[in-house]
């Protein structure tokens, strides 16, 4: 099932986080949480509502700052570089709420990430709506270039957070949800063009509660519940953890 | 984005304006050399207003620095016009970039409240300055020729709004717009937001900064009440959105309207005009929203629903 080899442990990591904590004003949201990411590879991150996956993201991306712990990013700790620097070094991200620019097109949207990515972006405007065109068709907006963000409907809104990460050229890409909404078929062509950019040596995070995709995608799985990393490892194993399916999947079902 | 005709159209129309001295009388040609002063005021304004979304309320303070720059220049140190307007737009841009990289930390309404207290403060610096004349202003050396500083208005204008047209087709502008769409997402997207917050101000006080230069010369006269006045930046505002903020055209297209306006009330009657211009804006603001060019492009779409869509969608 596991079509991908487990990383051996001597592959090169390429994010690192040492005991990340996140307080708002007493809840703690994330809890002294490690863990790493081997280059390519793809981690999974599963976890109740509220159990701050999206708040690591945050932590991640820049955009929240960790109260406590490290985060390291091809070995140099990152936690006092903004966002914009990290675009430049390589990560991107989607926001699960979504943000489109309403008052751009499509193409303009992604643009911007071919524009300001990795290394600081592509100079050229012609180039950047090259490389933004090339996404735009690859995540299956195509037929909508030229329509404006926010008359997209909630399956191609997600699409087109998807489309403008990676038009930065991203080497660690950070997915939160980008399945929510979408139906089976959906679902299924979106797990084709994760795995696809996967192929072209990008690391991913992959947050997502639809446990099939995560189960055919990860080589790991990570479990956050009340901020605590409960579960982490081979997919199968920690998917049949009872104390995860007792956090997450028992409370799904019910 | 933009078709061919508009550019078509202002070329033709900046050439019938740079007509105007040998064809109009004193009084167009003076109405001109204040309408153009405005539409660059507002026309910089836009630079960072319109396209990064910040309200400023600090433009008027590179105006008055424009103003002061040029008159000490002149009278103080003897220097010649030009090199007057040089130091006016370069002190104005140097405290744009002193004040713009903290203040510009600050969203939305935030940042507006703090460039409101700029105006009074650098006023009251002004007024306790010997060298600028303290609270009792400087007179410049008077040259005739109305023309000359019509010409010179029109040219600023159109140097700023080619500015704008390329800023609107360039990579630096998908910054500008993609902080007012959403700056946290374009941060996230690899945008230096401070960094072309801070240049857009920058741009703005240096067309700002010399549309002031200008009017001090000409009117050989500045004191700092004149010179740092708020009503100044509210027009500039009223001007920009009026006409269509974050678009070429339409800042220019708005406050000529206005300007003239303005003019006609002005001389019909007096007193209750500016009355009657608040109505004017009030009804502006209410029909069209998002400025004159919206409200072209939506007419073309929608026809007079458009003015009361807008309406509802504002809930008004
Ligand atoms: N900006 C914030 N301010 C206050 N509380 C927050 C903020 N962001 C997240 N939280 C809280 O942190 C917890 C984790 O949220 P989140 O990371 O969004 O969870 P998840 O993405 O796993 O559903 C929640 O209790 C949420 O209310
Ligand atoms: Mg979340």
């Amino acid at each position: 099932m596991n079509e991908v080899a487990n990383v051996a442990p001597q592959a090169k990591t390429i994010m690192e986080a040492r005991g990340i904590t996140k307080r708002f004003q007493g809840l703690v949201s994330v809890d002294k949480v490690s863990f790493s990411l081997a280059e390519n590879e793809i981690l999974g991150l599963i976890g109740p509502n509220g159990a701050g996956k999206t708040t690591l993201v945050n932590m991640i991306g820049g955009t929240l700052k960790p109260n406590e712990g490290d985060l390291l990013f091809e070995g140099e700790r990152i936690n006092d570089v903004s966002p914009y620097r990290r675009a430049h070094l390589g990560i991107a991200r989607t926001f699960q709420i979504m943000k489109p620019f309403p008052g751009m097109s499509v193409l303009e949207n992604v643009a911007v990430g071919a524009l300001f990515g990795r290394d600081g972006g592509e100079k050229s405007m012609a180039k950047a709506r090259e490389i933004a065109r090339e996404w735009i068709t690859f995540t299956g907006l195509g037929q909508r270039m030229d329509a404006h963000a926010d008359a997209l409907g909630g399956p191609d809104r997600k699409r087109l957070e998807f489309a403008k990460a990676l038009a930065m050229g991203p080497k660690l890409l950070l997915l939160d949800e980008v399945m929510a909404g979408l139906n089976h078929v959906e679902v299924d062509e979106m797990v084709e063009l994760i795995k696809k950019i996967r192929a072209r040596g990008v690391t991913l995070l992959v947050i997502e509660h639809v446990i099939k995709a995560i189960r055919s995608l990860s080589d790991r799985v990570m479990v956050l519940h009340h901020g605590e990393r409960i579960a982490e490892g081979d997919p199968a194993l920690v998917l049949a953890d009872p104390r995860v399916v007792e956090a997450y999947l028992g409370k799904r079902r019910t | 984005m933009m078709g061919r005709w508009p550019l078509v159209l202002a070329v033709l129309v900046a050439i019938v304006l740079a007509g105007v001295p040998w064809f109009g009388n004193d009084v167009a040609v003076q109405f001109g050399i204040n309408a153009l002063l405005l539409a660059t005021l507002a026309q910089s304004w836009n630079i960072l207003g319109g396209f990064t979304g910040y309200v400023s309320f600090g433009n008027s303070v590179f105006y008055g620095l424009g103003t002061y720059g040029t008159a000490v220049a002149m009278t103080h140190f003897n220097l010649p016009f030009g090199v007057g307007l040089v130091v006016g737009a370069v002190v104005a841009m140097l405290c744009a970039a002193l004040v713009g990289i903290p203040i510009l930390r600050l969203r939305g309404p935030y940042f507006a409240i703090a460039t409101l207290g700029l105006n009074g403060a650098m006023a009251a610096i002004v007024s306790n300055l010997p060298i600028a004349g303290s609270n009792i202003g400087l007179v410049l050396p008077l040259m005739r020729g109305d023309a000359i500083f019509y010409e010179l208005a029109l040219a600023l204008l159109v140097v700023c709004t080619l500015t704008v047209l390329w800023i609107s087709s360039s990579r630096y502008g998908m910054a500008l717009v993609a902080i007012r769409e959403d700056e946290d997402a374009a941060g996230s997207m690899g945008v230096n937001a401070t960094l072309y917050k801070v240049t857009a101000l920058v741009l703005s006080a240096l067309f700002t900064a010399i549309a002031g230069g200008i009017h001090a010369y000409w009117s050989t006269f500045v004191d700092p009440a004149s010179a740092f006045d708020t009503t100044l930046n509210v027009r500039m505002v009223i001007m920009c959105v009026f006409g269509g903020p974050g678009t070429v055209f339409g800042p220019v297209v708005g406050s000529f309207i206005l300007s003239a306006v303005y003019e006609v009330l002005a001389s019909e009657i007096s007193t209750a005009a500016v009355l009657f211009f608040g109505l004017v804006i009030v009804l502006a603001v209410v029909f069209t929203p998002k400025g004159l060019t919206d409200l072209m492009a939506g007419a073309r779409r929608s026809g007079w629903r458009y003015l009361f869509r807008n309406i509802r969608e504002n809930r008004l």
